[in-house]
């Protein structure tokens, strides 16, 4: 399940926080549902070595998810993804809400009316969807 | 923690630092970066006693260096410093005689992870083999900091992907690592702390992740900041 090549390629920006880009990286697996409720992830250690990273940061990085409530480490087990379907479902929609805002702000230096633009968008959309079958 | 408290150093006429402060916490990778000939080495080897200081002063754990603090503290100079005769198995033996802290198991587990024979000689080591073999000779030790001089310079990709590898993994664990650069390159992301030197001081000592989280810089940029302007 926890192969090291599904967990090993990401490639971190240096300007952004590492922590921050680690919790972003796992927020984003469990959107695509790479990751899903309730699965081990690997240990702070484990996870430093396949990312290449410090391990300190990992350690962050999970702290600030568990404050997320998006892992859950109880006593000695390891840590697992939460089982609750409410920050879930909130990840999904972060995910999906941030990357339309990084859109619209993209898009808004141009100036186009919605309608053409949702149209552009549908047609996108569309053609990408067909490409995948 | 290694203490280092506004040390000098005259050599041939040039003040090489002139007042250099700094501390490397244990548990921590800390990278002391700077161009060349900005006296990163001398530091590493004022802290080690190899060199004298004309003033300041370093303190581990508390400590001036004294003799037991040897087994506490092992170093990893730029250039292997075995006789070129030894083989790798005899310098491991070497080690051993005289070092308390010299953990065979953890040796030999480092000389198949960088897949070194016992029956090589030093002198006819490749300067990335080199580079592997000192640093098993460094981490064979079980000391509490470790010193690493430019651990990375002149070796070849996969040797520095294996080197890499070491200082994610348990065996630098709750240890204090301090290491010289002048590129940090893919070592961005491993080092939780930042000294640049410049002009034989400490000119912007930073913890990375805040650095990145309060000002939106890398180390990258820092250093551009510091050594173009």
């Amino acid at each position: 399940m926890n192969t090291s090549e599904e967990w090993a390629e990401v490639a971190f920006n240096n300007r952004d926080p590492v922590y921050l880009q680690v919790v972003r990286y796992f927020k984003e697996r469990i959107a695509t549902g790479h990751s899903s409720a309730g699965q081990v992830i690997p240990s702070r250690r484990e996870l430093g070595a396949l990312m290449k990273i410090n391990p300190n940061t990992v350690q962050k990085a999970y702290k600030e998810m568990e404050d997320q409530q998006l892992i859950v480490t109880e006593g000695n087990l390891p840590s697992r993804i939460t089982h609750d379907t409410h920050v879930l479902s909130q990840i999904r929609a972060e995910l999906l809400g941030s990357a339309v805002r990084d859109f619209l702000q993209t898009v808004q230096k141009i100036d186009i009316p919605i309608e053409e633009l949702l149209l552009m968008v549908e047609r996108q959309y569309k053609e990408m969807g067909a490409k995948h079958d | 923690m290694i203490e280092v408290k506004e040390i000098r150093k005259r050599y041939r006429r040039r003040d090489v630092l002139n007042g250099v402060s700094f501390t490397a916490a244990k548990g921590e990778i800390t990278c002391l970066i700077g161009t060349n000939g900005a006296g990163k080495s001398t530091i590493l080897k004022a802290i080690m006693g190899l060199t004298p200081v004309s003033g300041g002063t370093i303190h581990i754990d508390g400590k001036t260096l004294i003799p037991e603090l040897y087994e506490k503290i092992s170093f990893v100079p730029d250039h292997l410093r075995m006789p070129a005769s030894m083989k790798l198995s005899e310098a491991l033996r070497f080690m051993a005689d005289f070092y308390d802290s010299w953990n065979e198991k953890r040796a030999d587990e480092l000389m198949k992870f960088f897949r070194l024979e016992h029956s090589f000689k030093i002198g006819s080591l490749s300067k990335g083999t080199a580079a592997k073999f000192s640093l098993v000779l460094g981490l064979g030790q079980d000391s509490d900091y470790l010193l690493l001089d430019e651990p990375f310079s002149g070796i070849d990709l996969f040797s520095r992907e294996a080197i890499t590898e070491v200082f994610t993994s348990d065996l630098i664990e709750h240890r204090g690592v301090l290491l010289t650069t002048h590129e940090i390159g893919d070592m961005e992301h491993l080092i939780d702390k930042a000294v640049l030197l410049k002009d034989g001081v400490v000119s912007q000592s930073f913890q990375c992740e805040e650095m990145r989280s309060e000002e939106g810089k890398s180390v990258i940029d820092v250093m551009r900041e510091v050594y173009r302007a």
